[in-house]
C-alpha cells in the first residue's frame, strides 16, 4: 500500500495554497532575492564580500527566520481548521488508514515548504554567487534546509492536528526554544531544528572560507532529528487514529 | 409508502442474515455525561427516521452507527462488522454531517470528484455527475462551494455521499435550510434509494419533516429509545398524549365544577387566580370550554397551553 493518497494530497495542496497565503509565501521565498539585489547594488563587490554576504544571508535570513515561519505555516494548516470545522469527517469516512491521511499531508507541507526555500536559496545564489566556494555553499544549505523543512514540518503537522492553536504554539517553540533560549542554554539546542541545519551546513560546506560547524554534533542531528521526525509523526498518527467525532453535549 | 424501514429492538444475534444496521445495548458516555444509553436496534433496509430533540443523542448514534465514536459499552454493527475502527465498511456506507462546513475553495464538483476518488471509483468523474445530477446541482457545480447557499451546501454534502452507492446511508438532520421544492426532491431521492433495498437513516428534530418520508420511527429523549415503530403510531402517541391549559375566568370555581362534568377532562385544580386543567383529548376539551363557560355566562379571560415544548413532548413519551 502506497504510503500516501494522492487526493488527500492534492486536497491538501489546494488547502496551504489559498490566494492570500501563496501571497505571503511567495513574499517569504523571493525576500532574500530583494536583500541580494540591493547588497548587488549599493556595495563595492569583490567575490570574497559576495560570498561573506551569501552565507549571512543563508544563515541569518533564510536558516534562521524564512525556513522556520514557512513550514509553521504550512505545516500547521496541512490539518488546519478541518478538526475545528468539522470537515475531516469527509476523509475519516473513507476507507483510507489514517496514518496515510497523516503522511499524505505531511509530504505535501514539507515539499511546498522546501520548495519556496530551494528557491529562496537559488534566487540570490544566482545574483551573488560566483566560483566553486558559493556553489558549495548554496548545495549545502540546500541540502541542510530540506532536513530541516522535514523535521520543522514532522513537528508542526503534529501541532496542527492536535492543539487548537498550532499556530501560536508553533511560534513559540521557534521564539522561546530556538531564538530566545537555546543560545544560552546548552541542553536545548539538542532540541533546536534550527542547529541541526546549521550542523548539517558547516559540516556540507566545511572547506567554505568563514563557514563555522555547528553547535551541535552531527550524531546529535541524527540522534534528535531522528526522535523529532518519528515522534512526531508517531504521535500525530496516534492522535488521528484515536480521534472521534463528539456530540457536542 | 415505499421505503419502508423495517425495525426490530434488541438486535438479532446469532442471525444467520445480519440486518445493514444493528445497535446492541450500545451506550456512548463522555466523563459523567451519558450521551447514548444501552439502545438496543436494528435497522433492515427502508427509511428509518431518528427524533428527538436537540441533545438527545441522535447524532451520537449516528456518528456511532459510522464509525466515527466507539461505543462506551455495547456494540454497533454494520452488516454484522464492527462499524468502529474499521475503514472497510466505508464501502458501504456515506455518511452526511450535519455540520454546515464543506470545503469552501473547492467547486461542488471537485468536492463530489474528491469523494469518488477517495472510495477508489474506477471514473470518479462520471460518478460525480451521476451524484451531482440526482441532487438536482447540475448548474452550480462549477461553482465554488463558498459561494453557495445553506440548501445547496446540504445537497453537495448528499451528492458526497451518494457517489459510491452506498447500501447505508446516514443523514443528520438532511433538511435544514432546504426550501419546499428542494425538500420534495431530496425526499423523491430517499424513497427511491430505500426502494433499491438500501437503509437510509435519517435524524430530526422535527415530526413533519419525516412525515411522508420515514416509514418507522426511532424516538430518541436524554440518550435512551424513548420509542419505536411505525411513523402513524408514534404520531397519534404524541396526538393523543394528556395536555394541560392555565386558565383565567370571570368566576374558575363555577367553570370548574362545570368542566369536571366533562369526559375529556382528567383533572381541575383551582390555584391563585387561575384554573390548572389536564385533559386526555385536546379537540374534545376545546370544544366543550366555550360550550359550558357560555351555558353558565362565564366568560374567559385567557387560556394557555402549558406544555406545548417539543421537550415535553418527547418527555411524555419517556414516562408513557
Amino acid at each position: 500500500m502506497s504510503p500516501v493518497n494522492l487526493t488527500v494530497m492534492w486536497l491538501t495542496f489546494r488547502q496551504l495554497f489559498t490566494k492570500q497565503r501563496l501571497i505571503a509565501l511567495v513574499c517569504f521565498s523571493a525576500a532574500p532575492l530583494v536583500i541580494a539585489a540591493i547588497f548587488a547594488v549599493t556595495r563595492t563587490r569583490t567575490p570574497a564580500a559576495d560570498l561573506d554576504f551569501l552565507r549571512e544571508l543563508y544563515t541569518g535570513v533564510i536558516s534562521f527566520v524564512l525556513l522556520p515561519l514557512t513550514a509553521v505555516v504550512l505545516g500547521t494548516a496541512a490539518f488546519g481548521g478541518e478538526i475545528d470545522d468539522g470537515t475531516i469527517v469527509y476523509l475519516l469516512v473513507k476507507a483510507l488508514p489514517r496514518w496515510q491521511l497523516v503522511l499524505s499531508k505531511y509530504v505535501v507541507a514539507t515539499v511546498a515548504t522546501y520548495a519556496l526555500m530551494f528557491i529562496a536559496c537559488v534566487l540570490p545564489w544566482l545574483v551573488l554567487g560566483s566560483g566553486p566556494d558559493a556553489l558549495a555553499l548554496f548545495e549545502a544549505f540546500a541540502a541542510a534546509i530540506a532536513i530541516g523543512a522535514a523535521l520543522y514540518c514532522a513537528l508542526f503537522v503534529m501541532l496542527g492536528l492536535t492543539s487548537k492553536r498550532a499556530l501560536v504554539a508553533g511560534l513559540l517553540y521557534i521564539v522561546v526554544i530556538e531564538i530566545a533560549l537555546s543560545p544560552n542554554v546548552v541542553g536545548l539546542k539538542s532540541v533546536s531544528i534550527r542547529e541541526f541545519v546549521m550542523t548539517v551546513a558547516g559540516k556540507l560546506a566545511a572547506t567554505v572560507p568563514g563557514m563555522h560547524a555547528g553547535a551541535v554534533s552531527v550524531a546529535t542531528v541524527e540522534t534528535m532529528g531522528a526522535i523529532i521526525f518519528v515522534g512526531s509523526l508517531a504521535f500525530g498518527i496516534r492522535w488521528l487514529a484515536r480521534y472521534e467525532m463528539e456530540e457536542r453535549l | 409508502m415505499t421505503g419502508d424501514g423495517g425495525l426490530g429492538t434488541g438486535g438479532r444475534n446469532g442471525a444467520a442474515e445480519r440486518a445493514p444496521i444493528e445497535l446492541i445495548d450500545a451506550s456512548r458516555w463522555y466523563g459523567n455525561v451519558v450521551a447514548v444509553n444501552a439502545v438496543a436496534v436494528s435497522l433492515e433496509a427502508g427509511i428509518t427516521g431518528l427524533l428527538g430533540p436537540n441533545g438527545a443523542g441522535k447524532s451520537t448514534v449516528l456518528h456511532m452507527v459510522a464509525g466515527l465514536l466507539s461505543p462506551s459499552a455495547g456494540q454497533v454493527l454494520i452488516d454484522g462488522e464492527p462499524a468502529a475502527g474499521n475503514p472497510g465498511i466505508y464501502r458501504k456506507v456515506g455518511l452526511v454531517p450535519e455540520r454546515e462546513a464543506v470545503q469552501p475553495f473547492l467547486t461542488g464538483f471537485e468536492f463530489v470528484r474528491m469523494n469518488a476518488r477517495l472510495q477508489k471509483l474506477p471514473n470518479a468523474d462520471d460518478a460525480a455527475r451521476r451524484a451531482i445530477a440526482l441532487v438536482d446541482l447540475e448548474s452550480a457545480a462549477d461553482r465554488r462551494i463558498s459561494g453557495y447557499s445553506k440548501g445547496m451546501r446540504q445537497r453537495v454534502k448528499i451528492a458526497g455521499a451518494l457517489v459510491h452507492e452506498p447500501s447505508v446511508l446516514l443523514l443528520d438532520e438532511p433538511f435544514n435550510g432546504m426550501d419546499p421544492r428542494q425538500r420534495l426532491h431530496m425526499m423523491e431521492l430517499l424513497h427511491a434509494m430505500a426502494s433499491t433495498g438500501r437503509t437510509v437513516l435519517i435524524s430530526s428534530h422535527i415530526l413533519e419533516e419525516l412525515n411522508d418520508l420515514a416509514g418507522n420511527v426511532l424516538v430518541m429523549v436524554a440518550g435512551r429509545l424513548a420509542a419505536s415503530g411505525h411513523f402513524r403510531e408514534i404520531r397519534k402517541l404524541m396526538t393523543n398524549r394528556p395536555h394541560t391549559f392555565t386558565l383565567r375566568s370571570s368566576d374558575d370555581r363555577r367553570l370548574a365544577a362545570g368542566l369536571m362534568e366533562e369526559p375529556s377532562v382528567q383533572s381541575v385544580e383551582l390555584t391563585e387566580g387561575a384554573l390548572a386543567i389536564r385533559t386526555s383529548d385536546r379537540g374534545l376539551f376545546t370544544r366543550a370550554l366555550p360550550r359550558r363557560a357560555r351555558g353558565a355566562g362565564i366568560s374567559i379571560h385567557e387560556l394557555l397551553p402549558t406544555d406545548e415544548s417539543l421537550e415535553s413532548v418527547f418527555n411524555y413519551l419517556v414516562k408513557r
